[in-house]
């Protein structure tokens, strides 16, 4: 056996709140990476992955410590290393790559600039050898005209690209273990499959070690040799990866799995796992199992007694090293979903709710002194959405998705085009009309922390609209209408009282949606509302959208980038690029047999 | 509103700062509203036998003049009190005229934005190229001496910052989604500034009036002492410095008293200013409840 490059072994680390009390926030974790390995974490927000990276670097926020366990670098002992010798250790022999890859960078100096600092301190003295090394390592990672490139700013390149530096500089050193922290939730899914490969490439050119932190457990199937599921501080399960992801011996695994939509599979339902991770303060107060509250096997044992993470036999393969914390393995593979009838799916011919027609959005953008350039956000789209059909919009990143919502909403002006909605014009500017859109159409923000106002209470939030339509209305009136949406979108009366800041990101957009079906409107626009959330509560607002359709119908124009959230979702789909519908039609169809070759393209990056 | 305002509603009640500022600035308040039933004499009354008695606590000094007696003999406790209600009067309104134009201007900027924006924006630039000692002493002259004179050239002068700094923070509260999904259920624009943007922006305003308060006191005070605000026959803190000049050999008490008012009056509005915009801002009060 291969000696391993990093090992941890019961490692716990502690938050200590104000009051002196102590809550674990790791506790237990094992495991043994070895060179040239990939080692995955895998868990939703709050499972405590990022925790793990952070303990390793010793950037523990204040307050955090690692009380327990060890974590061991080589023959180095991690936890009890000294300030200096850990800096000697950080970004020479472990080398991160962050999440957000624009802040990442600093803004104010060049691409070039940082990275000849970055070499300056791993010991490259010359500063001509330095710009040799910058300009290989930059097209090592596939980055076209490199030499340009060190003369440029960060805002001057694409996410991808940012991305790609970094992961240049992070392999600079020639590391033995390079930590890399969700490094594609940022980016679009075309270059997520792209910058996932090169990860592998340069692990497997500089032979180092990997530790790859994620909440998408396909993703991390795909790229890992092992993988550790964390859930709620503990470690659930661990196994080589294609084996845990073809049979989950954990529940919690196994609903991770059925949560996330897939693009391939026969259609079924997904799996909606009850409530959320409990956070932090609630931890020390469960007693059994962590995952115990929401698991669908629960049986009496696992409310009382903690299972350890022991060796399974796995029923496929022969992995020696596959473990899980679990009293019911044996009924993990029982937990199903219902295949899906064609029974929900829209009939085509309802009345028509929404036409545009030729719609275009152009902005000025100047470029130098002369240079006036003409860009256009949306250019020339055509479509409709007749009355309770659910329409996706998939496109990359800068394909005017979001610009072609506003527009619909009414939050920009066309630069020209039409827009009917219910049969009238939407270009009405007048106030009486202003009044009568918002009960035929309404919007749920993207980014639920910018859509809610922090300052007002969720059940103010949710009965907006009442405010400015009947402001006469009784308090207790209120209240009440307020208590009926909180229901409709499956919160509990009692989160009413709370402000934005006290909900978590799932219970934000319920929120958010309930303050758009206030006025129960028509058609619903939908901007990226699943993307920035884990794959339970993903699934959990997705069979919501579903059960609204039923009880309140409503259309729905839902944005994505997320191919297979829309092929749930959605009959119907319009794919876009540069401003310009470049395929669209039934969803089964245009994924089923992509004509267009961008949406082969787009589906290639997101499927495999 | 009353059921509203819930036990968080308070939490500003507990932090430091906003009490060592609110019993600072209380104290001055309530010395500025009941000088005539605090002062153990008329402030104006002058005894040329009794001048310049020290405080009563050093030697020589006189338990009927607590704070002792300047130089034509009034009683400087008296005076100072006096001078508080001077010095309270000026801050409160000037501030409340200043905030009011400075506020109005910057909400209107902010979220109309474009020429609306542009032409208040040039205005504050103009308006801030001048000097703002020269520009009141301009005023002043122009105005004539007096309080509400001096009440006035701050508010000449002050609106600018208001509208300056409250702009900035109308254009990113603009920019949430927030604010856009109140005009999609159907917010006017008075309802969207009254009941969207102006919570947001609220937390500075305080701040900004509080710091304003304190600094109302210092140009009062600064005009007080060139003599251009209030007459020779009612008492400002900053004439009281004035005078003492004359004897500051004699009785450096006279000089030191005065200054020590003004400097506790500005410490107490900006410890409260401060306090309250860390506590009143919900952005800052994360999730205590979970």
């Amino acid at each position: 056996m291969t000696p391993s490059i990093l090992s941890a072994e019961k490692l716990t680390v502690e938050a200590r709140l104000a009051d002196g009390r102590r809550l674990s926030v790791l506790s237990g974790i094992g495991f043994a990476l070895e060179a040239g390995k990939v080692l995955g974490l895998v868990g939703e927000s709050g499972a405590g992955k990022s925790m793990v990276g952070r303990a390793i670097a010793q950037l523990l926020p204040p307050g955090f410590g690692v009380t327990g366990g060890s974590l061991t670098f080589g023959n180095r002992d991690l936890v009890h290393m000294g300030a200096d010798a850990r800096r000697e250790l950080l970004g020479r022999e472990i080398a991160f790559i962050p999440q957000e890859p624009l802040s990442a960078l600093n803004p104010v100096m060049t691409i070039g600039a940082q990275f000849g600092e970055h070499l300056a301190r791993i010991g490259t003295r010359s500063k001509t050898r330095r710009q040799g090394e910058a300009l290989a390592l930059l097209e090592a990672v596939h980055l076209p005209r490199a030499s340009e490139l060190l003369n440029q700013y960060p805002h001057e390149l694409s996410g991808g690209m940012c991305q790609r530096v970094l992961i240049a500089m992070a392999f600079a050193s020639r590391p033995k273990l390079v930590i890399a922290d969700e490094p594609t939730t940022a980016l679009d899914a075309t270059i997520q499959a792209r910058i996932i490969a090169l990860m592998g490439e340069m692990r497997e050119a500089y032979g180092a070690a990997l530790i790859f932190i994620t909440h998408d457990l396909r993703l991390a199937a795909k790229f890992c040799d092992e993988i550790l599921v964390l859930y709620a501080g503990r470690a659930v399960e661990k196994g080589k990866a294609r084996e845990l992801l073809s049979a989950p011996l954990h529940p919690y695994t196994r609903c991770l799995q059925l949560a996330a939509p897939s693009l391939s599979a026969p259609e079924r339902d997904l799996f909606t796992l009850s409530g959320e991770m409990p956070g932090l303060a609630r931890l020390a107060d469960l007693p059994g199992c962590r995952f115990a509250p929401r698991c669908p096997n629960v049986g009496e044992i696992c409310r009382t007694q903690e299972p350890r993470l022991t060796p399974v036999t796995a029923p496929l393969g022969d992995d020696p090293s596959r473990k899980a914390a679990c009293f019911r393995t044996e009924m993990t593979p029982g937990i199903e979903t219902r295949s899906h009838a064609a029974s929900s799916r829209h009939e085509r011919s309802s009345p028509l709710l929404l036409l545009v027609e030729g719609l275009e959005k152009r902005y000025r953008s100047r470029r130098g002194l002369f240079a006036n350039t003409e860009l256009a956000a949306v250019d020339g789209v055509s479509f409709t959405v007749a009355e309770n059909e659910f329409v996706g919009v998939v496109g990359e990143s800068g394909s005017g998705k979001s610009t072609l919502a506003k527009l619909v909403i009414g939050l920009e002006t066309p630069s020209a085009g039409r827009i009917e909605l219910g049969g009238r014009d939407a270009f009405d500017r007048s106030e009486a009309a202003r009044r009568r859109r918002v009960e035929v159409a309404q919007m749920v923000f993207q980014d639920p922390q910018s859509a809610l106002n922090p300052r007002r209470r969720a059940a103010s939030i949710v009965t907006q609209v009442l405010e400015a339509a009947a402001p006469r209305l009784s308090a207790s009136a209120r209240q009440r209408r307020a208590e009926e949406l909180l229901a409709e979108v499956g919160l509990p009366a009692e989160l009413g009282a709370r402000y934005p800041s006290q909900l978590s990101g799932g219970q934000k957009q319920r929120v958010n949606i309930a303050r758009a079906l206030c006025a129960t409107p028509k058609l619903l626009i939908a901007d990226e509302i699943v993307s920035g959330l884990d794959v339970s509560v993903q699934a959990q607002l997705i069979a919501l959208l579903r059960r609204l359709r039923h009880e309140l119908s409503f259309a729905l124009l839902f944005i994505s980038h997320d191919l297979a959230v829309v092929r749930k979702l959605c009959e119907r789909v319009l794919v876009m690029r540069h401003g310009k519908i470049v395929d669209q039609g039934m969803t089964e169809v245009v994924f089923g047999a992509p004509q267009h070759p961008y949406t082969r393209e787009l589906l290639a990056a997101s499927s495999e | 509103m009353g059921k509203r305002l819930a036990r968080q509603d308070l939490a500003f009640l507990r932090s430091g700062r906003v009490i060592a500022g609110a019993i600072l600035v209380g104290t001055v308040m309530i010395c500025a509203l009941f000088a005539p039933l605090l002062v153990p004499h008329d402030p104006q009354e002058q005894n040329l036998i009794t001048t310049l008695v020290p405080p009563a606590w050093s030697a020589g000094g006189d338990p009927e003049f607590l704070l002792g007696t300047d130089s034509l003999g009034r009683d400087v406790l008296s005076r100072l009190l006096y001078g508080a209600r001077v010095a309270m009067t000026v801050a409160i309104l000037a501030s409340l005229g200043a905030m009011l134009i400075g506020a109005t201007l910057a909400h209107i900027a902010g979220y109309f934005g474009g020429k609306v924006d542009w032409v208040i924006g040039r205005a504050v630039d103009v308006w801030m190229s001048f000097p703002p000692v020269v520009l009141s002493l301009v005023l002043m002259t122009g105005l004539g001496a007096g309080i509400s004179s001096v009440i006035l050239a701050i508010v000449l002068v002050d609106w600018t910052r208001f509208c300056r700094v409250l702009r900035a923070e109308v254009l990113v509260t603009r920019r949430q989604d927030y604010v856009a999904a109140a005009r999609l259920v159907g917010f006017g624009h008075w309802r969207t500034l009254t009941r969207e943007i102006l919570p947001a922006t609220m937390p500075l305003l305080i701040t900004l009036f509080s710091i304003e308060m304190g600094i109302a006191v210092i140009v009062e005070a600064i005009l007080s002492f060139v003599g251009m605000s209030v007459g020779a026959n009612q008492s400002a803190w900053g004439q009281m410095i004035a005078d003492a000049r004359q004897t500051i050999y004699e009785s450096g008490w006279n000089l030191v008293l005065p200054m020590l008012a003004i400097f506790v009056t500005v410490l107490g509005f900006n410890l409260l200013g401060d306090g309250l915009r860390r506590s009143l801002d919900p952005r800052l009060m994360q999730a205590r409840e979970l």
